[in-house]
């Protein structure tokens, strides 16, 4: 029986070896995208000449570290219950990390959803639930629609701290960097299903990057792959779908909505590339009561990152993961010391984890 | 002050260094590399166990049956024949008793059936809080009379690497319990294995076993790799994740090679008695989806590789600490 | 940053609430991010949250790009 999903990878692989005839470098931006590549054994298929190299598509790796040592300092104030994704509990922070603080005492709990932290809110009245609002734009409505619903509901004992960053402006920011010379992007399918395509439009107007939407699976993956190169030879950018599915081109209207609704725009700091304008979320004044740093008097506190970390510069695609000098050996992902290594969609963790045969 | 972390109970590297630090710190050499049950000389082995199961029952097992079944599975990695059993209970105060009982006996069924005695054991109740309802600890002693010894050492290039069934329900079955999902069929795999590998323990050519508990598939794979200095290669479409599995797994954002097993193993086999251990566990209860998965090779020494279903190859690692759920 | 899972909703349980089934596990997720949801729909669900329905009649478009590829890999097509 033939695996239709491994027939459509191999043609893919096949059509890219015939395809590309020159050095092509691309960018996935979607952590996501970085795992199920690597997952995959993709890599393995790549013709010589195309280099895929991972963006800044880690929220939880792209979170400054004056954010993260934000939300260690709410877990460890008293009757307060960190409620977060699983995503973000090993992330070191300056001194300690979300695991590390539990062991000490502090109560931190993972859920899977934030409706989950708002129910912990609701079953434990004594104490107030703080829900860390990691994530892009796929994951920030769901933040809103709860944090309306608490307001709607009266709950009192909720607080999100609101760590939301946004992406099309962090693209525009790296695909006009000169040193990066970028020939497009793979661009987030499930961001891409909230904001659908415009937001993307300046990539190839701008800057001639190609750009493709791809999904998840891998067959879908080398699909959008195959997009880019034809585009690039074919000489016309653009913003196309190879998600069709899943990526209405205008976005999920209501999840916008929602949005708009609690959140704003805002400038926000991502590690290794310092403050970028419009590329963050906060809440609006109307929800401060839910606003953990209103609540709590919490404002980022300038922050170090650990010595040696080039996390930063693994984000913005200047070095890959093998390019640390710390990478494999002080740097591993039981001993991390920067997020690129924890976060299950960091580089450095995926690199590590299923690419160090790329060696072989 | 350094407090020990979840991770460093979970398998995998982190418990290698907490284990490793307790090696040092009690001055104990011993025969490397470390397997689960210790070889004394004069074919008797040895083994022990602590389980902290949570919640205690699940569906396909509670704590009782894992504790001896996962002893019996360590004895039977050895070829060694279960034969003694000494249980250490500690309860926490309140804890019902009917329901220990039931634990208790439903244990001692497994025991008698395959001719293991429970011979000595510890009784202790601690006050209301100090633990989460119920430990067991078991110690096992059985007897091997195969010649060969079976462990890491005797691994060769070129020897296949058998399953001896479907991997992940354990770890799937307790994960969905622990995060409120409901997997339709999802049951634990917790048996107990010594009638099924006895009859493979004639075969010259059976080198090496462990079942595949703790930290998974995964786990055990690159611990040999590491241990034998060899390779390991495997084929993705060849291991067999059953459906339940599956969808836990894309929900949760796990990987099936990191969940726990508690009634499957795996095997190195010479490359000539392949095929007759293959038929001899397909002909018994817990082995009839038992497959080849891959084989023992000289390239990339102490690395597992994976060939994946959809034609291309990467590493397989061990998980790292605690496996979480996971939305990025 | 986007792991989402395709279910199939199964009932709906309040405005913003429903049964969801993907694969072999049933469990409630959030329609909030939805308009009219209803038994039957295919969604994506990250996060606890379906974030868009899945829309099946693109599967021709689909095809089509997969042709395209096929050729491009010079792949002998069988009848």
């Amino acid at each position: 029986m033939i695996d239709l999903h491994r027939e459509r990878v191999l043609a893919a692989a096949a059509a890219l070896r015939r395809l590309v005839d020159r050095p092509l470098k691309f960018m996935e931006v979607c952590g996501t995208h970085t795992v199920s590549i690597y997952r995959s054994g993709l890599r393995a298929l790549f013709p010589e000449g195309l280099s895929l190299i991972s963006g800044p598509g880690c929220p939880v790796c792209v979170t400054a570290q004056e954010e993260i040592d934000s939300l260690l300092r709410l877990s460890e104030m008293k009757d307060i219950i960190l409620a977060t994704y699983g995503d973000m509990l090993r992330v070191p922070g300056s001194s300690t990390s979300l695991a590390e603080a539990r062991a000490h005492g502090a109560s931190v709990r993972v859920v899977l959803s934030a409706a989950d932290a708002l129910r912990l809110a609701r079953e434990t009245p004594n104490r107030t639930v703080v829900f860390a609002g990691v994530g892009f734009e796929t994951t920030a409505p769901a933040t809103a629609a709860v944090i309306l619903q608490a307001s709607r509901e009266n709950v009192r004992n909720f607080a999100v701290l609101n760590l939301h960053k946004t992406v099309p402006a962090v693209l525009e920011t790296l695909g006009a960097d000169p040193e990066l010379s970028l020939d497009g992007f793979l661009l987030p399918g499930h961001v891409s299903t909230i904001l659908g395509l415009t937001p993307y439009l300046p990539l190839p107007e701008k800057h001639g990057l190609a750009c493709v939407v791809a999904g998840f699976e891998p067959d879908q993956i080398m699909a959008g792959i195959a997009l880019l190169v034809l585009q690039k030879k074919r000489g016309i950018p653009a913003v196309q779908s190879a998600y069709p599915e899943a990526v209405r081109p205008t976005g999920n209207r209501q999840a916008k909505r929602l949005l708009e609704t609690v959140f704003e725009e805002a400038d926000s700091i991502w590690r290794g590339l310092g403050k970028i304008p419009r590329s963050g979320l906060k809440l609006q004044e109307a929800f401060s009561a839910y606003d953990a740093r209103v609540r709590f008097g919490i404002s980022d506190l300038p922050a170090r990152e650990p010595a040696g970390c080039r996390c930063g510069d693994v984000l913005a695609g200047r070095i890959q993961p093998f390019g640390c000098p710390l990478f494999a050996n002080r740097c591993t992902p039981e001993t991390p010391v920067g997020p690129c290594m924890v976060s299950s969609e960091g580089s450095c963790s995926a690199a590590y984890r299923y690419g160090r045969g790329d060696r072989f | 002050m350094k407090p020990i972390s979840l991770s460093q109970g979970s398998g995998g590297r982190q418990s290698q260094r907490l284990v490793g630090a307790i090696l040092e710190a009690t001055g104990t050499k011993p025969d490397l590399p470390l397997e689960d049950c210790a070889l004394l000389g004069e074919g008797l082995a040895m083994t022990i166990d602590g389980y902290t199961v949570s919640p205690l029952t699940f569906p396909g097992g509670h704590i009782g049956k894992l504790a001896v079944c996962g002893t019996v599975n360590d004895l039977a990695c050895r070829g060694a024949r279960p034969l003694f059993l000494a249980l250490s209970i500690i309860a926490e105060e309140g804890f019902d008793e009917n329901e220990l009982l039931g634990y208790l006996g439903d244990a001692a069924g497994i025991c008698s059936r395959i001719g293991l005695r429970i011979v000595t054991g510890d009784t202790k109740v601690v006050p209301k809080g100090q633990l989460d309802g119920l430990i067991l600890t078991t110690c096992g002693i059985g007897k091997s009379t195969r010649a060969a010894p079976l462990g890491i050492p005797s691994i060769q290039e070129g020897d296949s690497l058998l399953l001896t069934g479907p991997i992940g329900l354990h770890g799937a079955t307790i994960a969905a319990l622990r995060y409120g999902l409901e997997s339709e069929g999802l049951v634990s795999d917790c048996a107990p294995l010594w009638e099924t590998i006895e009859p493979l323990l004639a075969f010259d050519g059976l080198r090496a076993m462990r079942d595949c508990t703790r930290g998974g598939l995964a786990t055990v794979l690159c611990e040999w790799a590491e241990a034998s200095g060899l390779g390991m290669e495997i084929d993705e479409s060849a291991v067999l994740v059953p459906s339940p599995v599956a969808s836990v797994c894309d929900l949760l954002g796990f990987d099936p090679f990191h969940l726990a097993c508690e009634g499957c193993m795996l095997l190195a086999v010479s490359p000539e008695e392949t095929r007759p251990v293959l038929e001899a566990l397909r002909a018994s209860r817990y082995g009839k989806d038992a497959a080849i998965i891959g084989i023992v090779t000289e390239n990339h020494p102490g690395w597992v590789t994976l060939n994946t279903r959809f034609g291309g190859s990467r590493i397989l690692d061990m998980p790292v600490g605690e496996i979480l759920p996971r939305i990025c | 940053m986007c792991l989402a899972v395709p279910h199939t909703l199964v009932e709906i349980t309040g405005p913003c609430t429903a049964i969801g089934r993907a694969g072999t596990i049933e469990v409630e997720i959030r329609t909030d991010l939805i308009e009219n949801a209803s038994p039957g729909d295919r969604v994506l669900v990250h996060a606890g949250f379906a974030i868009e329905r899945l829309q099946p009649e693109e599967a021709s478009e689909i095809e089509a790009l997969w042709e395209e590829i096929r050729a491009l890999s010079g792949a002998v097509q069988h009848d």
